[in-house]
């Protein structure tokens, strides 16, 4: 499913999101869109059209929606509201800001994002862990999400083989409401600062980091060289949003670092040089019309 | 003999320059000097006093204009004499006109000499000494214009040239002819054109003045008289008072002189009173569906474009002028026309004429465009008293009119919320909202939570009546259509063209839709709503950057909003007048201030008799009441029987549980105005009168029950007052979380609330209330199926700018169906609600429903996709599904527009859409900072 003209505007607030962090050493994270699909500028009535080789990924009867199928009104709008609840849930990650945390929704799905993570310090300092988001959908009435990382990072939670890192642990019943897909991007990356090796997917790391804190962290190190080695590489998924890095290059990247510092300086810039259609003259921390000083007299 | 000068002047000069260039300046100086050796020898032979000296002459001059006869020194000027000096003039102007400007900018031979001779005003006193008549203005006019306009040095600087221009301007400054007044101000714009290029000039304009012994900035002065004429002089004067009002911004001196020494922004402003008393007091309505002036209709009316003109003037000046002659003109516009000339104009005797006015009021409230001017107009509309009732009130009460001032008042109220003005919205909606009374105590926290789950979107869209289902709709109709995405195959990126199944992707792209998986249909006609609500909101959120708090049940502090709602209106200095306000009210209202203070002192008296206007007041409602009312003057008491007619009229279709429902709208609304200038006389006379009330609408509500039909509405209605949480929001509400002693509170709140409301007798000052303007939005919204289409569009567009509006305040009012509200407290979902069940209730008793449902959607569509080919600069907001504009409609064929049930019910299922798609928009857009 995919509604342009919304996802435009996330990722765009994805890309400066990311913006201004900690660009370390060469490797620069650039968040390429391949491809991007033109977006027309439509006016009032004209919609983008829709790629064809887009996939929707959501299937249309959740346990939730055949529920209120009944109703024929809600069958022609639920994935409307499956969409904006996601759209939701990433205004909100974005909202927390999550240190080192980046994601994005893939083109081609709501329902899956595509995210990066930044380890500063600690076991897994250096480590940049690319991994996948899985929204189920009927979501917000399933299960969690599951975060699974393109490279098994060596890590008791993380499992060795698919690279899923065990999620459900810290939310075992997933309630709408109160539980949101920043904390589970929240807990992906507490995992890597604070070890817990109780009924590990990977029971090696657990057994190591038990018995042989040293070999454990030699691990942990091997693992992180890994992973970073394999930035370069293509996304493991075929999708226009998907994150993917390059070297840094002057050409494209100085700019946009500029950029990205102009930008910083701007939300004041912009409410005092743009002109603002709204008007008031309530003076704050009043309640009455007209109650700022500078009002000319009037009677 | 004037024309020629000019004619000659410019016919000849271009063959002048030809053979003036190449020629040395010496020999044009030579030239000039012979040229006016032969002048003064004409000039003396006329000269009584035979004399050089240019300053006694200019004396005489002076003292002979101001004795006013014309001046004649030695009889009759023989016409060859006369006209070889001109020819000698026309020359000697060229060639002063072509001289360049010497070394270093000091002043070139010819100007020299014609400063030392005092050629100009020489001059000038020979043409006073001929008859000075019109055209001989006219001549000395155009020859000025032309040295000013096309000399190659800067002549005003020099006083000798300077000091006959003001003496000519002067002299021009009584009646004249239309042609001299249209030269003068073509001279007085070119003055000003200097003016503005270089303001040193500007000193020697006021110490010329003063040489004069008026301490005056004439060019200035000379303008004034012109400021509201029509056509092209009017127009060349205002360009020139503006040039002189920017120059006022940068020098103190000018601004000073204007606000100070002159009538400008008194002539101004009193000159808009004028304008206006010149207006039709009635329009010409084209049609039933006409509630706003357009431009095409203001522009046939030639005084309401002259007004125009003089109001976009102001607008300019106050745009460019100094601080100071800004606030005077705002204080005298404000002073000067809305109050004394606009305030009475709007409560005049006859529907048409305050109709008219109230158009007026919304197109000059479009018009203007500065914001200091904006407020002038916003502050008379929000705080001003006309005879001591707030403007707002009495316009907002006319909303409830069954007649088309209640249409006008609604496009003038759209136009309000449009401006995106804090104080606006503040005196309109959101002061009663601050409080947060209007809620149970528990959903305070709720205000600012966002629907992540379009719970709201939902709920809105489930009230689609079944009858317009999107499924049932057959194409085109239903704007879904079916689109089959090939599914992968092709991995090419590009753009994807779609394929469809019907063919009626035809126009501007609508008609797009698809399906996702393969059985789900997506109405697509959503999308646009979600795309149009996703621009309203992300403008108005803009917009509202510059508001004073976010309004979002925090800040403002609801203690302090409360505090805010007793003091907005202070206490008039007549109570009396007051009175007729409370007349329905069922009893003493009281303020917990004022109830403790009653309390300590002795009851007072009762009055003997109600005064005058009360009993007037009272005949009114009660024929009104009856039945019996009869159109006539009594339009003063507004507030009241606007409210009352709309009852009255309305009376057929709803039942009487409806009107007293209605009369407690007023009590509340009154109250909160009143709530804290009782006096007891004003409750016996509430008392009495509202006894008398209460007996008809008893009678009333009897008559009604027997007639049937309406009861199951009344049921509906009484399920939906009563907001029930379903187990659906259980869990979106954490009701674990209250605190203990929340539901006691609330309870009590209640129980205390529901005896006060019946007995009528006791009123707390906390009685939740949403203000009167949510309060007759809602009560015309609820009679949607019997308003016109027109009204409709109206109203729910109104609606659907509140609910873009980003504050969680009016939000979580408007959209969130998961609040809570207090028992009393009508919210736009329980209307609509009422308004689905009554739709039901016409669908299962109609036959032919569906059928005329689709005829309705037909003519809609038709109707729509005329207009999308009109011109579009309409004063309207964007509109998203909104089909009509101000002009009349192709008549449909198939339904006719009486049948507003029909109509109202498509209108009503796309109004769900809208709010439901602003709805979903809020969820993601609110809360995220604003890119670009």
């Amino acid at each position: 499913m995919n509604l342009n003209p919304f996802w435009s505007m996330s990722t765009n607030t994805g890309r400066k999101r990311s913006d201004g962090e900690e660009q370390s050493g060469e490797q620069q994270q650039q968040q390429q869109q391949r491809a991007s699909p033109a977006r027309p500028s439509f006016g009032k009535k004209q919609l983008p059209s829709i790629p064809k080789n887009a996939v929707p990924v959501t299937k249309p009867a959740s346990p939730a929606a055949t529920a209120q199928l009944a109703n024929g009104t809600h069958a022609s709008y639920g994935p409307f509201y499956l969409e904006y609840s996601l759209l939701a849930e990433f205004t909100l990650v974005i909202k927390q800001k999550l240190p080192g945390i980046y994601v994005q929704p893939s083109y081609k799905s709501a329902l899956m994002w595509f995210g990066v993570i930044f380890i500063r310090h600690g076991l897994y300092q250096d480590g940049v862990f690319k991994f996948t988001v899985y929204i189920p959908d009927n979501y917000p009435d399933g299960e969690c999400p599951r975060v699974v990382f393109d490279i098994p990072v060596f890590h008791p939670l993380v499992d060795p083989v698919s690279g899923e890192l065990d999620v459900r642990r810290a939310f075992t019943k997933w309630r709408r409401n109160h539980n949101h897909i920043w904390q589970v991007l929240m807990y992906a990356r507490t995992v890597f600062y604070k070890i817990n090796t109780m009924e590990p997917l990977n029971p090696e790391a657990a057994v190591l980091y038990d018995k042989d804190v040293q070999l454990f962290k030699s691990k942990v190190v091997d693992s992180v060289k890994l992973c970073n080695s394999h930035l370069f590489d293509q996304p493991k998924m075929d999708d226009p949003y998907a994150i993917s890095f390059s070297s840094w290059n002057p050409a494209i990247h100085d700019e946009a670092k500029e950029r990205m510092f102009t930008h910083k300086r701007r939300p004041e810039d912009h409410q005092k040089g743009l002109q603002v259609s709204g008007l008031s003259w309530v003076k704050p921390g009043s309640t009455q019309p007209f109650s700022k000083d500078d009002n000319p007299p009037q009677s | 003999m004037a024309s020629m000068v000019a004619n000659g002047n410019r016919d000849g000069r271009q063959g002048e320059a030809l053979v003036l260039k190449g020629v040395d300046p010496e020999t044009c100086m030579i030239v000039f000097k012979n040229h006016w050796a032969q002048v003064v020898k004409i000039l003396e032979k006329h000269d009584p006093l035979r004399s050089n000296t240019s300053s006694n002459m200019a004396a005489l001059g002076v003292i002979g204009l101001s004795s006013g006869g014309p001046m004649r020194f030695g009889g009759p000027i023989p016409g060859d004499e006369a006209s070889a000096v001109q020819n000698y003039v026309e020359h000697m102007l060229f060639l002063l006109m072509e001289e360049d400007a010497g070394q270093a900018g000091a002043m070139g031979p010819i100007l020299e000499f014609v400063v030392m001779e005092n050629v100009m005003e020489r001059l000038f006193l020979w043409s006073l000494r001929r008859q000075f008549t019109d055209d001989m203005k006219l001549e000395q006019l155009k020859m000025y214009e032309m040295i000013v306009g096309q000399a190659r040095q800067p002549l005003l600087h020099h006083k000798p040239v300077l000091r006959p221009l003001m003496m000519l301007l002067s002299s021009c400054s009584g009646t004249a002819g239309p042609e001299v007044e249209a030269e003068l101000v073509s001279l007085l714009n070119q003055l000003c054109c200097v003016l503005a290029k270089d303001q040193s000039v500007l000193e020697l304009f006021f110490h010329t003045s003063e040489d004069q012994g008026a301490a005056n900035f004439l060019i200035f002065s000379l303008l004034i008289p012109f400021i509201h004429r029509e056509g092209l002089v009017g127009q060349q004067a205002r360009d020139a008072l503006l040039l002189i009002m920017s120059l006022s911004a940068e020098n103190q001196r000018v601004a000073q002189h204007i606000a100070e020494n002159t009538y400008f922004c008194p002539v101004l402003a009193t000159g808009l009173s004028g304008l206006y008393s010149s207006l039709p007091t009635k329009l010409e309505v084209p049609g039933e569906e006409w509630h706003c002036l357009h431009r095409e209709d203001w522009l046939q009316m030639p005084t309401l474009v002259q007004f125009l003109n003089s109001l976009e003037f102001c607008n300019a000046v106050i745009q460019v002028a100094h601080p100071s002659i800004r606030d005077q003109l705002v204080s005298y516009i404000y002073n000067g026309f809305l109050v004394p000339v606009l305030a009475p104009a709007l409560h005049k005797l006859t529907l048409e004429e305050v109709m008219t006015t109230t158009a007026y009021l919304d197109l000059f409230v479009r018009s203007v465009s500065e914001p200091i001017l904006l407020q002038t107009f916003l502050s008379f509309i929000l705080l001003h008293r006309h005879e001591n009732v707030h403007i707002l009130d009495t316009l907002v009460s006319r909303i409830n009119t069954p007649f088309q001032l209640g249409t006008v008042s609604l496009a003038l109220f759209q136009t309000l919320i449009g401006l995106y003005c804090e104080d606006v919205m503040l005196q309109l909606i959101l002061r009663y909202l601050i409080p947060c009374n209007h809620m149970m105590l528990s959903q305070r926290r709720v205000v600012k939570e966002r629907d992540f789950y379009s719970v709201s979107a939902a709920k809105i869209l489930a009230l689609t009546p079944s009858c317009c289902s999107p499924e049932h709709s057959p194409p085109p109709l239903r704007q879904l259509d079916s689109i089959l995405w090939s599914k992968g195959t092709d991995n090419s990126p590009n753009t994807g063209t779609m394929e469809t199944e019907e063919s009626f992707l035809e126009e501007d792209g609508s008609g797009y839709s698809c399906v996702i998986g393969s059985e789900i249909y997506l109405d697509v006609n959503y999308l646009h709503y979600l795309y149009n609500a996703r621009l309203g909101i992300s403008s108005c959120t803009r917009a509202c950057q510059v508001w004073s708090a976010p309004y979002d049940g925090e800040d403002p502090p609801p203690e302090e909003g409360r505090q805010a709602q007793t003091t907005t209106d202070p206490a008039p200095t007549n109570q009396l007048e007051l009175e007729w306000d409370d007349s329905y009210d069922a009893g003493p209202v009281v303020s917990p201030e004022a109830a403790t203070a009653e309390s300590s002192r002795p009851p007072q008296p009762p009055a003997a008799e109600p005064p005058k206007h009360i009993q007037e007041m009272r005949r009114t409602a009660i024929m009104l009441v009856k039945g019996s009312y009869i159109e006539e003057s009594d339009f003063q008491d507004d507030v009241m029987v606007y409210d009352l007619v709309a009852k009255k009229d309305a009376r057929d279709t709803v039942n009487s549980s409806e009107v007293i429902k209605g009369s407690k709208e007023v009590k509340a609304h009154v109250e909160d105005h009143n709530s804290n200038l009782q006096s007891p006389l004003a409750t016996e006379v509430g008392d009495d009168l509202m006894d008398q009330y209460e007996e008809l609408i008893r009678t009333l509500g009897s008559d009604e029950a027997g007639t049937g039909g309406s009861s199951p509405v009344k049921t509906v209605d009484k399920e939906f007052r009563n907001p029930v949480v379903t187990p659906m929001e259980e869990d979106e509400v954490d009701f674990s979380s209250f605190s203990v002693d929340t539901p006691e509170l609330e309870k009590q709140h209640l129980s205390l609330f529901g005896t006060k409301l019946r007995s009528g007798s006791t009123k707390s000052h906390s009685v939740p209330f949403t203000g009167p303007f949510v309060s007759v939005l809602l009560s015309r919204l609820e009679n949607m199926l019997d308003n016109s289409l027109h009204v409709n569009l109206l109203l729910t567009g109104i609606l659907a700018q509140l609910a873009a509006y980003p504050q969680p305040l009016l939000q979580s009012f408007l959209l969130n169906t998961n609040m809570v509200f207090q028992p009393s407290v009508r919210s736009l979902y329980q209307v609509l609600a009422s308004l689905k069940n009554q739709i039901e209730q016409q669908a299962s008793t109609k036959k032919d429903f569906p059928e005329l449902i689709t005829s309705a959607q037909h003519c809609l569509l038709a109707r729509e996709s005329s207009l999308k080919g009109q011109d579009s600069r309409e004063c309207s907001p964007p509109e998203a599904g909104r089909m009509m504009k101000s002009s009349p409609p192709p008549q449909p064929k198939t339904i006719s527009l009486a049948r507003t049930e029909v109509f109202a019910t498509v209108l009503f299922t796309e109004f769900l859409k809208e709010l439901a798609a602003i709805a979903q928009e809020h969820s993601i857009l609110s809360h995220v900072p604003m890119e670009e």
